[in-house]
């Protein structure tokens, strides 16, 4: 399967986008941290993160979103990662 | 200047406050827009026709505030502060959904560069004197100390801005003036603000403290303020039924006449409707939250807050402030 974008690049555009968003260093950010618990992100601030992540994903992958109904799935950065990752590679 | 946005559709007896106050904000030579459904273009009351920045959609009050702004991208809202955002208004003003309003100033103004959280500013009057500013008033329920030091920033710049009070004294509210009074939260908030540069910090004050003309900014917790703020007002509310019910009585009446023109003044005061709303600070405009009863007399001088804010450059001061503190931040 050839990808659209890596998850490497991936996990970098989370990363900045958290970090804008909470107002932290991007290397702070790592994969097994919960958004609540550890980043003490609340719904506000998740939705902020959706609408950056569907705005910087839009350049590589057109009409990119993230549904909805999936927010309450994504309970930490790894999540994030993982359903960006997969949803931005899976017509190619 | 650039017209005020106002949500046509906010508010529990929307439109009609809205729109009459929209039309007394024009008459008094505040341009605004209205933001709302196709049917509204057009209106006319006198000389006066209401431009229109057309939405389909409405958020509810009990609607989710950040899905809601997700979903209903053509709504009242979301329109009216994209139109800020793109430079066709220079303020909004909702009577609608509180935390819908916030998001969606939040999601589309975006906020102002180092700023950890918005924080809902609400004036509370003060007999005799300029209004306290208490903030935050509900908009972040749990907070963190650093935060509280940049409400009181925020809550400085607009305690100048919109009430002409050149150096704010911010107090802490707390369970005790001394400062080793509070919870954690409270005593690590006060070891921050004592030290923080460009705070006119006079320490911890009591609930009792936030109508007196001891400080200007009071800053807490958003859960903590917005008990305070809706205390307040059941409290008010209350003392004015009592007062009107004992002077109705007949043998009060000559008395109740007599005192009249000196109450009227203080409930004017006292009057919700008097500063037209809250103002959500450190988002990348000014956004005004009005009440959901909000009457047509408050939506004018909502809008009226808003046009001095504008003109008063509010957002300007806060960008500035809070990038001067953020390498203090830093160190911390």
């Amino acid at each position: 399967m050839s990808e659209v974008i890596s998850r490497d690049e991936v996990l970098k555009i989370v990363r900045d986008a958290l970090s804008d968003i909470l107002e932290i260093e991007p290397d702070t950010v790592t994969e097994g941290q919960s958004f609540a618990d550890d980043l003490e992100a609340d719904s506000l601030a998740l939705i902020e993160l959706v609408e950056a992540l569907e705005e910087a994903l839009s350049e590589k992958v057109a009409g990119f979103t993230i549904e909805d109904e999936s927010l309450e799935d994504l309970k930490t950065v790894r999540d994030a990662v993982d359903y960006v990752y997969e949803n931005a590679n899976e017509s190619v | 200047m650039l017209p005020v946005a106002v949500d046509a559709m906010g508010g529990d007896a929307a439109p009609q406050p809205n729109l009459e106050g929209a039309f007394a904000a024009v008459a008094a030579g505040t341009p605004v827009v209205m933001v709302g459904p196709e049917d509204l273009a057009g209106l006319t009351s006198g000389d006066v026709t209401l431009n229109l920045i057309p939405a389909s959609e409405v958020i509810g009050m009990k609607d989710d505030p950040a899905q809601s702004v997700r979903k209903k991208k053509d709504s009242t809202l979301v329109r009216a502060a994209e139109a800020v955002r793109d430079g066709n208004a220079s303020a909004m003003i909702s009577a609608g959904n509180t935390g819908a309003t916030m998001a969606a100033a939040l999601l589309r103004m975006g906020r102002i560069q180092g700023v950890k959280r918005p924080a809902i500013a609400t004036p509370i009057p003060v007999p005799g004197s300029t209004p306290t500013v208490l903030l935050d008033a509900g908009a972040n329920a749990d907070v963190q100390a650093e935060w509280l030091v940049q409400f009181a920033l925020m809550g400085s710049v607009y305690a100048r801005r919109g009430f002409g009070i050149e150096n704010p004294r911010v107090g802490l509210l707390s369970i005790g003036e001394e400062p080793g009074k509070g919870d954690a939260l409270r005593k690590e908030a006060y070891e921050l603000l004592a030290h923080a540069q460009g705070i006119n910090f006079v320490g911890n004050v009591e609930g009792r403290d936030v109508m007196s003309a001891d400080i200007d900014v009071c800053v807490t917790d958003g859960f903590t303020g917005n008990v305070v703020l809706k205390t307040l007002e059941g409290s008010m509310q209350f003392l004015i039924g009592a007062l009107l019910e004992a002077f109705a009585q007949p043998e009060y009446k000559d008395h109740a006449d007599a005192l009249m023109p000196a109450l009227l003044p203080l409930y004017e005061r006292f009057n919700p409707d008097t500063y037209g709303g809250a103002v959500l600070l450190g988002v990348d405009g000014v956004c005004i939250i009005s009440h959901g009863s909000s009457s047509p007399t408050a939506i004018t001088n909502g809008i009226a807050v808003a046009r001095e804010l504008v003109e008063h450059d509010l957002v300007g001061e806060i960008r500035d402030v809070i990038a001067a503190a953020m390498p203090t931040d830093s160190h911390d």
